[in-house]
């Protein structure tokens, strides 16, 4: 036989798990993006604009002025959590981060709900970032035409329901046919954003000044307080609010090969990334303080009618006829974050379907795409039923989504947080640097959120919590945040007894 | 001689590995069967790591590519590569400049339901942007002998001479016989209109030809056998199907004078030539002949015409 193999084979040590951890075996370009390009990677994760109009709001009805203070300190847990995080991805970088690090440190069981919690909390956001975009889409509509009806289109349940599932529709093909944002457009997104918050905020610092703001409030230092929250139950869903701010700043942390200076830049980005991004939250946050107050009336950002996209409701009067360039900042950040979000719970799905904890379907990629195909589609159909049904049972279903999410997120954190310190115990006390990052960082934040994802899951069953919505005299949130746990707890069961190989450790086995 | 086959694990891909086997044959030609994956990044809320999923991408697409080389017969020496790039066509163009390949081999979308070709996004880009001929299997190929024929196809811009020095050469290398097509768009008129429109063509091409074709004092075994055939219809379409194509047969058709330098651009006449086409077609750049003299090591197409 003439024929022959050029390719270099990926060498295959014995277990079968190990030939997923050795490093890339193609010729990637190393040293494509240096600092700044690290820190438009992390912004753009992030979409500040987004959610800073998803967060403001539900995160000012627990904790009142005291946001300044929630937002900082929500940044603790979030990096401990992020140093355990950067650990297991330098020692087992996989598609399934949460699914497979979880169960090679606790087993099938729990790395199968780390897994799902992963999955679960970006299903959550897919459907709140198309319902954003839906919105600042109609009230773009209605500002290009001077013509406030457009923008109460939104409202209109069935015309929504309708456009949100355009929107997710569109992102899932954008992103199963394997196109991805270009850097150069990365660059103008940030950028557009940056500008956008910006100028919001000094239009809002401005009227104060001119004594034309809506609810003009003094600047206290007791804003700053984290301590002076009036109760823990708003103290920890302030935080789980907060976790969701950060969500996707550790990317930064975790791009080591593609850097210029593997050794510096990330640590550098990351650095970079967080201070623009505390700087730009603390600016937008005290301007709409100021601005508007905490008032359940009117412009108040304590209105429940302004707490699910509160810049949908301030840009106008705070931006005048500007209001259309922020409508635009989100409508495009919240977009190219629904297609760029839904590579992470289809990276995960194709990655528990190579591991045999999934239906074999999963692990397909599109041999014309090569894009995760079916994880790409059910993950779009999870989110499209997800809204769906939040919509329709849901007073404000972009708060309580928020809320829930918020909840989600400290879950699989948590979970995955354990799972570092779990992991890592043998080298735990071999120096002083493994001890923190491979033990007290994660052990530290693993445990704040998962006290914080308990607490808020208990306070939650109040009918009265999030937007009040609730079913049966149980809190929305509660059903949905435990509803979504449950689920995933009988799809495991499902799966254990459809293939009970992974189920009995013998895919991916636990420890080194 | 090397051939790139851009190859994919679909219709498409198996349709330009049977064509590069059917070139091969004749020439000796080694194929490289490429497949481009794209370049992977980070992104998204949650963290989703790159080199995690390249991993799996990787093994999925080695696995491919042993399908691939499964594919071909084995008297045909080939090779695998895994590539990655912007785009599939920057990637494919980057390796048929690196391995100097004479050829590069793709498939035509399967999306068409009433034509043969259809461009995709793939074909698309390399018509507009390779700097080597580009051979379009048309959807369905799955002939894997040798050719049995070829044509040129002529159009009255110049650069011909060049095209049709080309197409014999090729024809001679591979001892077949030439066909050089002339295609003529009538729109209505009377029969004499369109038969003395026919006979200018013929004339026209015939002239071409033997201008083009070796002088008496070369050996005559080495010249092709011959013919002109002139195709007319109401559209180019229906002169393509007016005419008679083999199974074995391919068509060589140049680059539209809109092309960059020695790149490719296909001329409106060209694709929809492309559209009712039942063979393979070669686009071939217009410039292409150009560059031969400074790559003497290259054993090109363009090295046939000079046998």
């Amino acid at each position: 036989m003439s024929t022959e193999r050029a390719m270099p084979q990926a060498s295959h040590p014995g277990q079968h798990t190990e030939q997923h951890h050795g490093l890339s075996e193609k010729g990637l370009k190393a040293g494509s993006v240096g600092l700044i390009g690290a820190v438009v990677i992390g912004i753009s994760c992030i979409a500040p604009a987004y959610t800073l109009t998803a967060a403001l709001g539900p995160t000012v009805s627990e904790v009142g002025v005291h946001l300044p203070a929630i937002f900082l300190v929500g940044f603790v847990p979030m990096l401990l959590v992020a140093l355990g995080y950067r650990e297991l991805n330098n020692a087992m970088p996989d598609a399934g981060t949460s699914f497979t690090w979880a169960s090679r440190a606790f087993g099938p069981w729990l790395g199968w709900m780390g897994g799902w919690g992963l999955i679960a909390a970006t299903i959550i956001v897919l459907s709140n970032l198309a319902a954003v975009a839906v919105d600042f889409f109609y009230l773009m509509l209605a500002q290009i035409f001077g013509n406030p009806e457009l923008a109460d289109l939104t409202t209109n349940l069935p015309l929504n329901i309708a456009t949100t599932l355009v929107f997710i529709a569109l992102a899932c093909w954008i992103s199963y046919r394997g196109m991805e944002t270009t850097k150069s457009v990365q660059y103008v997104l940030v950028g557009f954003q940056l500008l956008v918050l910006g100028w919001f905020s000094v239009a809002a610092f401005s009227h104060v000044a001119n004594g034309t703001a809506f609810d003009a409030t003094a600047i206290q230092a007791d804003w700053f307080n984290p301590f002076a929250v009036e109760s823990f139950s708003a103290f920890a869903a302030g935080v789980s609010l907060s976790i969701f701010i950060y969500w996707g700043w550790d990317v930064t942390l975790t791009m080591n090969e593609e850097t210029k200076n593997p050794e510096k830049t990330p640590g550098r980005a990351a650095t970079v990334t967080v201070l623009v991004i505390v700087i730009i939250y603390m600016t937008v946050a005290l301007a709409t303080l100021s601005y508007a107050g905490i008032g359940d009336t009117g412009l108040g950002v304590g209105n429940p009618e302004n707490q699910g996209s509160i810049f949908a409701v301030l840009a106008g009067p705070v931006m005048g006829p500007f209001a259309i360039l922020m409508s635009l900042a989100i409508l495009s950040s919240s977009a190219a974050s629904l297609q760029s979000t839904f590579v992470s719970p289809a990276r995960t799905l194709l990655s528990m379907g190579h591991y045999k904890a999934l239906p074999q379907k999963f692990s397909r990629i599109s041999p014309t795409h090569k894009s995760p195909s079916y994880a790409t589609i059910a993950s779009a159909v999870a989110a499209a039923a997800f809204y769906v049904i939040t919509r329709t049972t849901s007073e404000n279903a972009l708060w309580d989504t928020i809320t829930a999410l918020g909840m989600m997120i400290c879950f699989y954190y948590g979970i995955t947080a354990l799972a570092c310190v779990w992991f890592f115990r043998a080298e735990a006390f071999s120096g002083a640097k493994a001890f923190f990052f491979k033990f007290l960082a994660p052990l530290l934040g693993g445990v704040m959120l998962l006290v914080m994802f308990f607490k808020t899951a208990y306070d939650s069953m109040d009918p009265a919590y999030g937007s009040g919505s609730s079913i049966g005299g149980l809190g929305l949130v509660f059903i949905l945040g435990m509803g979504v746990i449950l689920l995933g707890v009988v799809l495991m069961l499902v799966m254990a007894k459809l293939r009970p190989e992974f189920f009995r450790g013998k895919v991916l086995s636990r420890g080194h | 001689m090397r051939y790139v086959v851009g190859y994919s694990a679909n219709a498409r891909g198996h349709d330009a590995v049977n064509l590069a086997v059917s070139l091969a044959l004749g020439r000796g030609a080694s194929l490289d069967l490429v497949l481009a994956v794209p370049e992977v990044q980070q992104s998204g809320h949650a963290l989703a790591p790159k080199v995690g999923f390249e991993n799996l991408l990787n093994e999925q697409a080695q696995e491919w590519l042993d399908q691939a080389l499964a594919l071909v017969p084995s008297g045909v020496p080939a090779q695998t590569h895994l590539r990655s790039g912007e785009s599939d066509a920057h990637a494919l163009i980057e390796a048929a400049e690196e391995f100097g390949a004479d050829l590069l081999i793709i498939g035509a979308t399967s999306n068409g339901i009433f034509k043969r070709f259809s461009i995709g996004p793939v074909a698309s880009a390399l018509l507009h942007a390779s700097t080597v001929p580009v051979a379009l299997a048309p959807h369905g190929y799955h002939r894997q002998e040798a050719l049995t024929r070829i044509s040129c196809g002529l159009g009255s811009r110049a650069g011909a001479e060049k095209l049709l020095d080309l197409a014999i050469g090729m024809a001679a290398n591979r001892d077949l016989p030439l066909r050089v097509v002339s295609l003529l768009e009538l729109d209505g008129g009377d029969a004499a209109d369109a038969a003395g429109g026919a006979d200018a063509a013929r004339e026209y091409a015939a002239k071409h030809l033997a201008a083009a074709l070796p002088g008496g004092d070369q050996e005559a075994g080495e010249e092709p056998k011959t013919e002109v055939v002139v195709g007319h219809g109401r559209s180019i379409e229906e002169a393509v199907d007016r005419l008679d194509w083999e199974d074995g047969e391919v068509l060589l058709i140049g680059s539209s004078r809109l092309a960059k330098g020695r790149s490719i651009f296909l001329g409106s006449t060209a694709n929809r030539i492309l559209r009712a086409l039942p063979v393979p077609m070669i686009v071939v750049p217009s410039d292409y002949e150009l560059k031969q003299p400074n790559q003497p090591a290259s054993n090109d197409i363009p090295g046939e015409a000079q046998k």
